[in-house]
């Protein structure tokens, strides 16, 4: 036993001790103080959480506080809660990343350490070019790639990251994945740089690309998802394209493994009355996301689901560590 | 004319002025005091303004953002500590100002030069947005990367006395920035299978150790030792500076405010590196260049109109082409989009009233920031009536607070600690730590923006020299070093010449 281990015995002994002590008659109702929500990332997912934890606190009674742990492609922010007391009182605004940090080595654990509560949005990645390149669909941009002499030149937020997960999922579909050289950008700066003609093709959201959309500066050839996108109608599926691509980020709310079933269903129960919310559709509307509300079995069996799929997606592009 | 009018009406009804006005007090508080950064006001004001009218909303924005950048170099001058980034360069003039008695004067001349840089950097905003934002796409990775190199130039004139020395905290701000997960490939660096490590050394928490525990860490030494100074019981002065000294410096402060809004135009650039320009281009064009480190007031006025010049720029890839510069203003963009006003070329054409509304609220702020200021520094100088030792325990609880928000994060206490220790360490073996925290500000971009033009040369030097912008910034990186090591070579040789004169 080592010295931690063994102070945590300790102190877990004498809490076995007091409990029965401690232990109130009956158990209060869940929320009897406030709900402490982490967030991983900033950006967009920082802007839905913040109107998302006012509208929850509002279904709850009590409020929930958003709070920023960002780092480590979320595993700063995954770990401290999976440390938490599973009592609902710790949760986290999970996304897709959970899936990509253990697979990546970022976190030794993986979904399997959180309970999850419900899904609340999805966002649909979008492939845009320079309008005037003369590539209007997915077919054109294909048959432009193998004519080149060199590479496609690709804009993504990083190696590993979810945009370059995409990325590498459409050219595969599309016959064209040994034709591309992926540039990493941070800082949504993909646009400027395809307007400047120092890449080619960028996937990236399609809040970044509607301004420039709007004014014709660049045109989108693809979203991955299932459905057309509200922001950007005119853009076409992958899959109308002929293409089977469908990924999509999704964000939802999980606890810590162990959480009681009833905690959970209220929190459930809360984000389904906050998603329906006039402020949150607002926020939806402007920020560019789509209003994706599951319950937590169908939510677990999505994030179970998609963990297969990334796993076999990092091994091809051998950036699978775990 | 009349998208300009209804702007006016948005922007000049009481809430909306009352919003700049508590924006640019929460900015100021937050960046006047140690330990708290304006980021993090940024991030605290965000969710308040949701429930506002977007131009309100932006105003509180942009105030606090303006505030802010002001407000750092408040705690600069006073206590040597900058409350941001972009006020580290002011701490090279301003606090030795402060200990010659001459605070009231620093803290005015910074007010006043800050408003008239972020004025100066609106007007250019506002008639030339289209040609800045064409010329800034024009700035790739590569040009990035000379640019930056240049603003690392800087440190020669930072390390008075050593250059070797002056390498060397600039080079540990480098490595520093290199801990956590690399942006590039997604690899974990130098985190030793720590958690905690993947995040990375925040550059706000680096900052308030390498200035503030120092700080204290000399104030407890000197009190056990009965080394304190007493602290001014007389009557402190606050005087203003004169007329007659703004009048003298107005053609440093043209210049000052051109670096800072066309560095403030290039988006990952951003404050501090306009700050330090700055300040070596008024070192190196003065006159009496050593006067500069003992409480030159050219060294207070080119930082600061630089910094808040910066805001201005900054507006011009954030409104026009949706880039945020730097953590700051991508919470501003946070703003902006929620309240259904998304950045981009489609913008001016939308918006327009928006927009208009926004260089409004950006002028009534800086109102503010003068007002506010010039009052407040009567204030401000009574922090030096505080015994220091009393101030040192303030200024630690402040910071463990500090450290602790900006990502909620007990692990950033323990690291402004190390940090803090180490830096004392270096002070005492005579290294600077203005080169560390300029490393730090632009380690992280001088890496990306290389590495970014790696990939779009395919590991091919060439596109840096096929560049004329990036081959210009080299060259002037280049002459820098050249003159720093001509001038360090002299000075030995006649210093050689003295002493068997002698």
């Amino acid at each position: 036993m080592t010295p931690k281990t063994m102070i945590r015995a300790i102190v877990a002994a004498g809490g076995l001790l007091l409990a029965p002590a401690l232990a109130t008659p009956a158990l209060a109702q869940f929320p009897d103080k406030p709900v402490e929500m982490t967030v991983l990332f900033g950006g967009t997912a920082n802007s839905i959480a913040q109107v998302l934890a006012t509208e929850l606190g509002n279904a709850l009674g009590k409020p929930v506080v958003p709070v920023s742990r960002p780092g480590g492609g979320g595993a700063v922010g995954y770990s401290y809660v999976a440390d938490t007391r599973p009592d609902g009182y710790n949760i986290v605004w999970n996304s897709n990343s959970i899936n990509t940090a253990y697979h990546t080595g970022k976190i030794p654990f993986d979904y399997q350490k959180f309970t999850p509560i419900a899904m609340v949005s999805t966002e649909v990645p979008a492939l845009a070019v320079k309008s005037g390149r003369g590539w209007k669909s997915l077919d054109e941009l294909k048959a432009a790639a193998m004519k080149m002499d060199g590479k496609l030149k690709v804009g993504i937020s990083g190696k590993g990251s979810f945009t370059q997960l995409v990325s590498a999922a459409l050219f595969d579909a599309m016959g064209i994945g040994d034709k591309i050289s992926y540039i990493s950008y941070g800082n949504g700066k993909a646009p400027v740089e395809l307007m400047a003609g120092r890449i080619d093709a960028a996937v990236q959201w399609p809040g970044q690309y509607k301004s420039y959309v709007d004014s014709g500066q660049l045109d989108v050839l693809a979203v991955t998802g299932k459905k057309r996108v509200a922001l950007l109608p005119d853009a076409k599926t992958a899959t109308e394209q002929g293409y089977d691509v469908d990924i999509t980020m999704w964000r939802g709310l999980a606890a810590p493994k162990g959480t009681p079933p009833e905690v959970v269903k209220a929190l459930q129960d809360a984000a389904k009355t906050a998603v329906e919310s006039p402020a949150f559709l607002k926020a939806a509307k402007n920020l560019g996301f789509d209003i994706t509300y599951e319950d937590s079995a169908a939510f677990g069996q999505d994030i179970a689901k998609d963990d297969a799929f990334y796993a076999k997606l990092l091994g091809q592009l051998e950036l699978k560590k775990q | 004319m009349d998208h300009f009018l209804t702007a006016l009406q948005m922007a000049l009804t009481p809430y909306a002025i009352g919003a700049v006005g508590l924006g640019t007090i929460i900015g100021l508080i937050f960046g006047s005091i140690p330990g708290l950064t304006f980021t993090v006001a940024l991030a605290l004001a965000l969710p308040v303004t949701f429930g506002m009218d977007a131009v309100p909303a932006i105003a509180l924005l942009l105030g606090t953002y303006i505030g802010g950048m002001t407000g750092g170099s408040v705690s600069a001058i006073l206590l040597g500590i900058p409350g941001t980034p972009s006020a580290a360069a002011t701490v090279l003039d301003g606090y030795p100002m402060t200990k010659q008695g001459r605070a009231s004067i620093a803290l005015g001349t910074a007010v006043i030069v800050s408003t008239v840089g972020g004025l100066f950097s609106l007007v250019v905003m506002i008639v030339s947005v289209n040609l800045v934002s064409k010329i800034a796409i024009d700035f790739g990775p590569a040009e990035i990367f000379a640019l930056v190199l240049f603003g690392m130039s800087t440190i020669c004139g930072l390390s008075s006395g050593s250059l070797m020395k002056g390498l060397i905290a600039g080079v540990l701000g480098l490595l520093i920035m290199t801990v956590g997960i690399d942006k590039i490939d997604g690899d974990n660096r130098m985190t030793f299978g720590s958690v905690n490590l993947l995040q990375g050394v925040n550059l706000l928490v680096a900052m308030i150790g390498l200035f503030a525990v120092p700080f204290i860490i000399d104030t407890f030494v000197q009190h056990r030792h009965g080394g304190l100074e007493a602290p001014a019981t007389g009557s402190l002065k606050a005087n203003l500076p004169s007329f007659g000294l703004m009048w003298r410096n107005s053609w440093l402060m043209a210049r000052c405010a051109a670096i800072g809004t066309g560095i403030g135009a290039i988006p990952g650039t951003g404050g501090a590196i306009a700050a330090f320009l700055a300040y070596s281009h008024a070192r190196r064009f003065s006159k009496t260049p050593e006067r500069f480190g003992r409480g030159a007031i050219e060294g207070v006025i080119a930082p600061e109109t630089a910094n808040n010049a910066v805001t201005g720029g900054t507006l011009i890839p954030l409104l026009s082409l949706g880039v945020p510069g730097d953590p700051a203003t991508a919470i501003v963009l946070a703003g902006l989009m929620i309240h259904g006003i998304t950045p981009g070329p489609a913008l001016f054409m939308t918006s327009e009233t928006t927009v208009y509304a926004i260089y409004i609220a950006v002028v009534v702020a800086y109102i503010f920031i003068l007002v506010f200021q010039l009052l407040g520094i009567r204030l401000f100088v009574y922090v030096l009536r505080i015994p220091q030792q009393l101030l040192a325990v303030i200024i630690l609880v402040l910071c463990v607070i500090g450290a602790y928000t900006v990502r909620n994060s007990a692990f950033d206490v323990y690291s402004m600690g190390v940090i803090g220790v180490l830096a004392w360490g270096l002070i005492r073996a005579g290294i600077p730590i203005t080169p560390v925290i300029l490393g730090m500000v632009l380690g992280p971009t001088l890496e990306g923006e290389y590495r970014t033009a790696m990939q779009l040369s395919g590991g091919h030097l060439d596109i840096f020299y096929k560049s004329p912008v990036a081959l210009l910034f080299l060259g002037l990186s280049a002459l820098v070093v050249l003159m720093q090591a001509t001038t360090a070579l002299r000075e030995r040789a006649s210093k050689r010449l003295e002493s068997k004169n002698a």
